[in-house]
């Protein structure tokens, strides 16, 4: 019984509202029918979660206005629902949601800024990892060095756009000065967005970088990574990109499987 | 019955808690963290800090050193009838064991069917299998993360038909066949008892004295057919009134202010904890 009535209940929150069976199990309430009751109920799941979604995009709801990203992360809420009790679970698919929603097609930027606020979001509340150990990395002997798998800091998301989206990020934050325009045929950009202790990041990172960054992600040992670079990369030296991408933080650790 | 001196809820390693505590809410924990203001504890909304790191853990900690808490949560979805989320509760667990909060808490209602969560509070029937059924679920939790657990009554906008008892009455079962204790929550009972037409006072007299280890109050919003429990707002005069009948009933639980939409200075907080505070002393005292 318990089952049916809560199946019913989400069916009568999410799905068809004037002929679900949940409103049959609705006590009336004076002049109140029990549709409304359970409006009471609607209004408040999808006004917290619409809240929550507001929270991880600011940006987003910025550009599109208040009442347009509200009324998307209705639409959005009844076709994606929540999976985790973790709050901060929610909304990842959003990015995918306004790429297919065609009152959004006007700012094809729009699902690249989402995933964008996304990572950042992730980032913020993802676990640390303390310092790479630089002393540990200079004792690997030169017969070992290509077994090495780096791994990125593990806040950090790679991403690629072909529109700006770090600058419209940038001029849309609160309290920005300056020049708030952005030309969207300034290109592209590769991005990688982190978190070190408390301080956030969003660097912007070159072709090189890219490229070393992003085949370590998919872990590939440091001997296998050498190669491809030198295919796509042949005038930059990896060594001096591997030292920037650990001074700079974005490389956090790394292991050496056994021999 | 009331007792002559403040109760108080003994937490393992952060200290235990009476008188009034304030909800600790992101806004404020500049202040917190910078002016230590005299709080004798802190509710931590503990589904915010189910992440592995970053800053939310980084601020749960340094409260964690300054203050004692209590950890309240949504996410146990302890009337639902999908599995336990066994995910959820090993990360509670981990909180719980590493933080040793005085109280751990969670809602007498669902939040998710089907694997899916609606984040919000949704009303049971109170009909005897369902009583079985959460009680069993708050058994099984308190086995697993090895603590009591508190659960709170909360505001409704409905009922059902099938439901056979008042909530009270199950409420009552449903602690008596777990063998858990109780938060109750002064405005809920209010916001309950004006939308479907109860006497509070005939829930208060239901509720077993020994169980009470926490009061919560907050402000709710009155939409004129029915009262919406929004925690937005000071707490109202009706509210006041039944947290003196409360304290009279029950003597001086640990109290909390709640505060979850327009956030305001942490000072409204503090100066409303500050009226909670007189009006236990107040009630208690006479008491005594
Ligand atoms: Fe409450």
């Amino acid at each position: 019984m318990l089952r049916k009535l809560q199946q019913h209940f989400f069916d009568g929150l999410f799905g068809k509202q004037n002929d679900s069976p949940i409103l049959e199990l609705i006590n009336d309430a004076g002049a109140r029918s029990s549709a409304e009751q359970l409006a009471v109920y609607r209004d408040s799941v999808l006004g917290g979660l619409t809240k929550a979604l507001a929270g991880i995009y600011p940006v987003c709801r910025r550009l599109v206005g208040e009442r347009f990203f509200d009324a998307m992360a209705g639409r959005f809420i009844v076709q994606s629902p929540s999976c985790s009790p973790d709050l901060n679970d929610y909304g990842g698919e959003l990015a995918e949601f306004i790429a297919g929603f065609p009152p959004a097609a006007s700012l094809p930027y729009l699902p690249d800024v989402a995933r964008l606020e996304w990572a950042w979001h992730r980032a913020f509340n993802s676990a640390d990892r303390l310092g790479i150990d630089l002393q540990a990395l200079a004792e690997i002997g030169e017969a070992r060095r290509e077994h090495i798998l780096f791994r990125l800091a593990i806040s950090a998301t790679l991403m690629a756009s072909s529109y700006p989206i770090h600058r419209i990020w940038e001029v849309n934050q609160d309290g920005y000065q300056g020049d708030g325009s952005v030309d969207l045929d300034e290109g592209g950009v590769k991005l990688i967005v982190w978190r070190h202790a408390l301080t956030m990041h969003i660097d912007p990172i070159e072709e090189p970088e890219w490229r070393l960054l992003t085949e370590l992600a998919q872990g590939r040992p440091f001997g296998r990574i050498c190669e491809r670079f030198s295919r796509y990369h042949p005038a930059n030296d990896i060594g001096a990109v591997l030292a920037g991408a650990i001074q700079r933080g974005w490389i956090a650790s790394f292991d050496l499987p056994p021999a | 019955m009331p007792r002559a001196t403040k109760s108080v809820v003994h937490g393992m390693g952060g200290g235990p808690i009476q008188g009034v505590g304030i909800g600790l809410r992101t806004p404020h924990y500049g202040v917190i963290q910078h002016d230590k203001p005299p709080v004798p504890w802190f509710e931590v909304l503990i589904d915010n800090y189910l992440g592995k790191g970053g800053s939310p853990l980084t601020h749960l900690e340094q409260v964690c050193r300054d203050y004692p808490v209590t950890f309240h949560g949504v996410g146990m979805s302890l009337g639902s009838t999908d599995p336990l989320n066994m995910d959820y509760l090993k990360r509670l667990k981990q909180l719980v064991e590493r933080f040793e909060p005085a109280c751990v808490s969670d809602h007498l209602c669902w939040i998710s069917v089907g694997g899916h969560y609606a984040h919000d509070l949704l009303p049971l029937p109170y009909v005897k299998q369902v009583v079985d059924h959460v009680a069993e679920r708050i058994q099984r939790v308190q086995d697993f993360i090895g603590r009591r657990i508190l659960v709170e009554n909360v505001s409704s906008y409905l009922t059902y038909r099938p439901s056979v008892m008042e909530e009270w009455e199950f409420l009552c079962r449903v602690v008596g066949a777990a063998d858990c204790d109780i938060l109750l929550d002064i405005n809920n009972i209010y916001v309950s008892a004006r939308n479907h037409g109860f006497d509070p006072m005939d829930y208060l007299r239901a509720v077993p004295v020994a169980r009470v280890r926490e009061f919560h109050l907050a402000g709710y919003e009155d939409q004129g057919e029915y009262l919406l429990d929004t925690h937005g707002s000071v707490v109202h005069a009706p509210v006041w009134a039944l947290y003196r009948k409360a304290l009279a009933h029950f003597g001086p639980v640990p109290t909390l202010i709640e505060w979850d939409n327009n956030i305001p200075a942490f000072g409204v907080l503090q100066a409303e904890a500050a009226k909670a505070g007189a009006i236990m002393d107040e009630v208690c005292c006479r008491a005594a």
